[in-house]
């Protein structure tokens, strides 16, 4: 391959690396900026910081055995490689010696947990903030839960549920459930009285208050805050898997650590941050179309 | 005229209410207030802000329970918020997460009335403000003044017999104002003498409640210190409110407000 197809595609595969890492990094800073962040992917500012980003990267490559540091393309190579078939993996005992098999597992723990965490959390949230009582209940234990690093529940859930899905699941369910109650709660907290005090002189029941006030004026702080965590599972689920399990791509993670394979780390990272990026689009496109109505976002007039 | 004895519409008995400040002190909002309007009358409550005349809004609105004394809109003793009774809020009130006809209907659905029928009145509500143009937008796509004229609408769609306005129009500019008085009016007119519905309106702007009002009732520190018909004939212009009775009312308004520095001392005492 020549030098000029090399930098080529170097150039090619950058953006999901540099933005996957990105997107790890710091999951929690802000929905809304990240929301309209994502439209505006193609920014040449961030597309310059990438570029510059796998300029390093590669240059940096020079200086190092490819044992500390790949280069760039091989990681892509290998991610692409191994994506369908990659039979060493089932030399470590890795149940399917694949990566696209290992991610199905991953995401599908992923999506169990984040929808049970939000219904759980949304709902725990909603009503802590209609009723004192309630909150008074709630509120240090999630607290508690918010501050506490969810992973120190690891060695628990371990011995509650043994190795495998459900400790996983378990405890990305955790954060899921705190970081959905707390942005419920304030969601309904940030709701202007004076809505249900004019839907109460109009003559609406309490029933109808929670389902054409409470739960609509929330929707896009809600999804605000499932994007969030969503982001964070991702990552978290990976960590859970590392810890015991038979499948999964923190399960390969795992192996390949163990074989100090730097470079399929590296591809199996790419991959997840390359997953974590399409669904945190769909999710931003999800709350447009959910909370339409809401002024913060894209106007779209009918 | 509307001459004959209209009935009783809302009846107000020795009503006080007390609120307890931070350092545990106890301030009375509304002290002994007792008066009766019957029903289609046009009423204007003025006085300074901190003199009770919200507070008092929000009791007969049932979001406010009195300490002391009866409450009775329309024969019946009021417990709690009711859409006998319609408020349009100094605050928007409008549900940005419906859309403008959605808002103006939602009284209606609320109590189960048939989608095609309170479409129906919701549409000819929007059409009495000037609306009908904008049924399907959003309300953030909405001016300040529009979305008054949508609160406006959705309390009348809505039915209730008595309307209660607290300082609807203070935040909106001198033509945007003038213009939603009209709107007001208009609406308050088309159902004809005989079945109008009985108004109170929350002010501070003293030609607002001029123009407005049958009756003007003045409120100072929690207490009820005048009332005072305004006979002069509908319709009222810019050119009414320079009529000797109006002027003397103004007059007598301004000295309630601490405003008469420049009245002539008999005008005032008037």
């Amino acid at each position: 391959m020549s030098d000029a197809e090399n930098r080529q595609m170097t150039k090619g595969s950058s953006p999901t690396a540099a933005s996957g890492g990105r997107l790890t990094a710091k999951p929690v800073v802000g929905v809304r900026l990240m929301g309209r962040r994502a439209v505006a992917a193609l920014d040449p500012l961030r597309l310059a910081g990438i570029v510059v980003f796998v300029a390093i990267w590669q240059a940096c490559t020079a200086a190092l055995s490819p044992i500390i540091l790949p280069p760039p393309l091989n990681v892509v190579r290998r991610l692409f490689g191994d994506f369908l078939d990659a039979p060493s993996l089932s030399y470590y005992g890795v149940a399917n010696p694949n990566l696209y098999a290992n991610l199905l597992y991953t995401a599908e723990n992923v999506v169990i947990a984040v929808v049970s965490g939000a219904i759980v959390g949304v709902v725990a949230g909603l009503v802590s903030a209609r009723f004192g009582v309630v909150r008074a209940i709630i509120n240090p234990i999630m607290m508690t839960a918010g501050t506490v690093p969810i992973l120190v529940a690891a060695p628990f859930l371990l011995i509650w549920f043994g190795v495998g899905r459900a400790s996983a699941v378990c405890l990305v369910i955790f954060y899921v459930t705190v970081i959905l109650y707390l942005f419920a709660q304030r969601a309904a907290n940030n709701v202007s009285p004076i809505y249900e005090e004019f839907a109460r002189t109009l003559g609406a029941t309490q029933r109808q208050i929670v389902f054409d006030l409470l739960i609509p004026a929330t929707v896009p702080e809600i999804l605000g805050g499932l994007r969030i965590a969503l982001a964070g599972s991702w990552g978290l689920e990976a960590i859970s898997e590392l810890l015991g399990s038979q499948e999964g791509v923190g399960k390969v993670l795992e192996v390949l650590a163990g074989a100090t394979d730097t470079e399929g780390i590296m591809a199996n990272l790419l991959m997840l941050g390359f997953v974590a990026i399409v669904v945190d689009a769909a999710a931003g496109w999800a709350v447009r179309r959910l909370a339409n109505w809401n002024a913060g976002l894209m106007a779209e007039r009918n | 005229m509307p001459t004959s004895p209209a009935p009783r519409m809302i009846e107000l008995a020795h009503v006080e209410r007390r609120f307890r400040r931070a350092d545990g002190t106890a301030v009375n909002a509304v002290n002994d207030v007792s008066f009766v309007i019957p029903e289609g009358e046009f009423v204007c409550l003025v006085g300074p802000s901190g003199c009770g005349k919200s507070t008092l809004l929000q009791m007969l609105a049932g979001l406010l329970d009195p300490s002391e004394g009866d409450i009775v809109v329309g024969g019946k003793a009021v417990t709690g918020p009711g859409p006998d009774r319609g408020v349009v809020f100094q605050k928007d009130s409008v549900f940005p997460w419906m859309r403008v006809i959605d808002n103006v209907e939602y009284g209606l659905k609320c109590r189960g009335v048939p989608a095609a029928e309170r479409r129906e009145i919701a549409r000819t509500y929007l059409k009495h403000v000037g609306l009908s143009h904008v049924e399907r937008a959003w309300p953030r796509e909405l001016s300040g003044g529009m979305l008054k004229r949508v609160a406006i609408a959705t309390v009348f769609a809505n039915g209730g017999r008595v309307l209660m306005l607290d300082e609807p129009f203070g935040a909106l500019d001198y033509v945007t104002r003038h213009q939603l008085q009209e709107v007001l009016l208009n609406l308050w007119n088309a159902d004809g003498v005989g079945t109008r519905r009985t108004v109170l309106f929350v002010t501070h702007d003293v030609d607002e409640a001029l123009s407005l009002a049958d009756r003007i009732m003045v409120f100072r520190a929690g207490d009820q210190v005048d009332d005072i018909p305004v006979s002069v004939n509908r319709p009222r212009t810019t050119d009414s409110l320079l009529l000797p009775e109006m002027v003397a009312i103004k007059h007598k308004l301004l000295h309630h407000l601490g405003l008469d520095h420049n009245a002539a001392p008999g005008e005032a005492a008037a």
